[in-house]
């Protein structure tokens, strides 16, 4: 395998009395995209909100380019302070439901966190900002607000938004899932571009095509455990365990 | 009749002391301005610091979490005897501070204004917390992500939406707030409704109390149509974000 860039052993996290992660081991190598499947409450979104520390695994190590990101002053707390910074500059995360800020415009949404986070002067956060969002697509949008764009293109200047930090990894949790059908496309395609230009992915999603053409290897998960894992066609085509084969039949169902 | 119209709305009575109790509402303004500009910052402050995450601020969490309620459940007109009647003799605190005579005001200005501060920034606080706890939980998990502090993103992010969930709320508090400023009185500072309590017992005639009743009117009232208005507008902004988020 090349060069590791992420491994996760033995991640297990509850939330009270109920274990949503039960031990998960994943090694993602620098470049790969991992697309993440598995039903409703399987703990995909749990899985990448440990990724970055979001919500801090109880259990486990987690290694972001050789570094133990779970070890540290005050680990577990959610603040282990320099363990965050270190965690947040590499990696990128975008959600399902976009969050946008909403009194920001495109540009801004684009350019705050480079001004605040590494220190920037505006100007240059600005030039930066105005070439990611050309970038996907929308160099003519600058100046709107989030409510004025379409899902599509909001989540497109969410990418941007997570780029602009110029993360090592980028997590997509359901990007398209709150899409009108029309507009999951142009989304797709932004992410198929980024990993054509070598980006680390790991991307929870629904989108089979999307999972076998871009995708290096397909993660299933059940139950709070990774049940199968492999080269996408031979998981998605043909699985293995009885677990996805029942998954994947409801998928297909639908 | 005419005996309640001669106690009530004796015009020859207003007209002698309109200015005398006009300078006197100003007074009343003035305190509602400094106390209400204050109250904000303070109130501001006290709702952030209750939102801070992680074990390390348990303590100041806690402690803010407490003066909050505290000062909530004790009647102002109490807080107000209890400054002005005791820090005066607190001498370890420095004359300047224990007895202040800032700008030109007399102190009990100032015990009524740290009242209002105190009780208010409380009040305040709440409306605050309403409006942060408002504000969608992905947007700080979008600003955290984005690798800013919890602070930052509460700065950047979530108060800037935070205040403008709130303006009906807040602007119920200040209307309160000026209307709570005729209970300075009791510490004998010369406002609106001292200045007309003397004129009742000169005079035995409650006319100046009316004036000072008409001025307050003339400020809270629109204020409460205003509050109606942000109110009903909010209402329709929400519909529409809804049809929006379905369209
Ligand atoms: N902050 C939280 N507090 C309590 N329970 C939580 C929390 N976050 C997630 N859970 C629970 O953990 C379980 C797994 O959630 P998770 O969001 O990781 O699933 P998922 O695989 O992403 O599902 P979906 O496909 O519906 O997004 C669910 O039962 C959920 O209710
Ligand atoms: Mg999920």
């Amino acid at each position: 395998m090349a060069e590791p860039m992420l491994q996760l052993k033995g991640i297990h996290k509850r939330f009270g009395n109920l274990e949503v992660l039960k031990g998960v081991d994943l090694d993602v190598a620098k470049g790969e995209v991992i697309c993440i499947l598995g039903p409703s409450g399987s703990g995909k979104s749990t899985l990448l909100r440990c990724v970055n520390l979001l919500e801090p695994p109880e259990e486990g190590e987690i290694f972001l380019e050789g570094r133990d990101i779970c070890k540290g002053p005050g680990s577990g707390t959610g603040e282990q302070s320099w363990n965050l910074d270190y965690v947040r500059q590499r990696v990128g995360m975008v959600f399902q439901q976009f969050n946008l800020f909403p009194h920001k415009t495109a540009l801004q949404n684009v350019s705050l966190a480079p001004q605040t986070v590494l220190g920037r002067s505006k100007a240059e956060a600005e030039e930066k900002g105005r070439a990611l969002l050309e970038r996907v697509g929308l160099g003519d949008r600058l100046g709107q607000y989030p409510e004025t764009l379409s899902g599509g293109q909001q989540q497109r200047v969410a990418i941007a938004r997570a780029l602009a930090m110029e993360p090592h990894v980028m997590l997509f949790d359901e990007v398209t899932s709150a899409l009108d059908p029309e507009l999951v496309k142009e989304v797709l395609d932004t992410m198929r571009e980024l990993a054509g230009e070598g980006m680390t992915m790991l991307v929870v999603t629904h989108e089979m095509g999307f999972a076998k053409e871009v995708g290096d290897r397909v993660v299933f998960m059940d139950g709070g455990v990774v049940v199968e894992q492999g080269d996408p066609k031979q998981v998605l085509d043909s699985p293995r365990e009885e677990r996805t084969q029942r998954f994947l039949g409801l998928v297909l169902e639908r | 009749m005419s005996v309640f119209f001669e106690q009530y709305f004796d015009f020859h009575i207003m007209g002698e002391h309109f200015w005398e109790v006009f300078d006197a509402f100003l007074q009343n303004l003035l305190i509602f301005v400094v106390a209400g500009i204050v109250a904000l910052a303070w109130g501001l402050l006290l709702a952030v610091v209750r939102q801070t995450p992680g074990r390390k601020t348990g303590v100041l969490r806690f402690i803010t979490i407490a003066y909050i309620d505290l000062l909530r459940a004790i009647p102002l007109l109490v807080i107000i005897l209890i400054i002005s009647g005791g820090v005066p003799f607190l001498t370890f605190i420095p004359k300047g501070i224990r007895i202040p005579e800032w700008f030109g005001k007399p102190d009990p200005f100032w015990y009524g204004v740290a009242a209002l501060v105190f009780v208010y920034g409380a009040y305040m606080a709440e409306v605050y917390r309403a409006g942060i706890e408002a504000v969608p939980r992905g947007q700080m998990e979008a600003a955290r992500s984005l690798g800013m502090s919890h602070l930052q993103a509460m700065r950047y992010i979530v108060v800037p939406q935070a205040v403008t969930k709130i303006p009906a709320p807040m602007l119920n508090e200040l209307i309160s707030l000026l209307k709570d400023t005729t209970l300075v009185s009791f510490i004998a500072f010369a406002e609106s409704t001292l200045v007309s309590r003397e004129i009742l017992a000169e005079q035995l005639n409650s006319s100046a109390l009316i004036l000072t009743a008409f001025f307050f009117l003339v400020i809270c009232l629109p204020g409460a149509r205003l509050v109606d208005f942000l109110i009903r507008r909010n209402q329709a902004k929400v519909t529409r974000g809804a049809h929006i988020e379905v369209g």
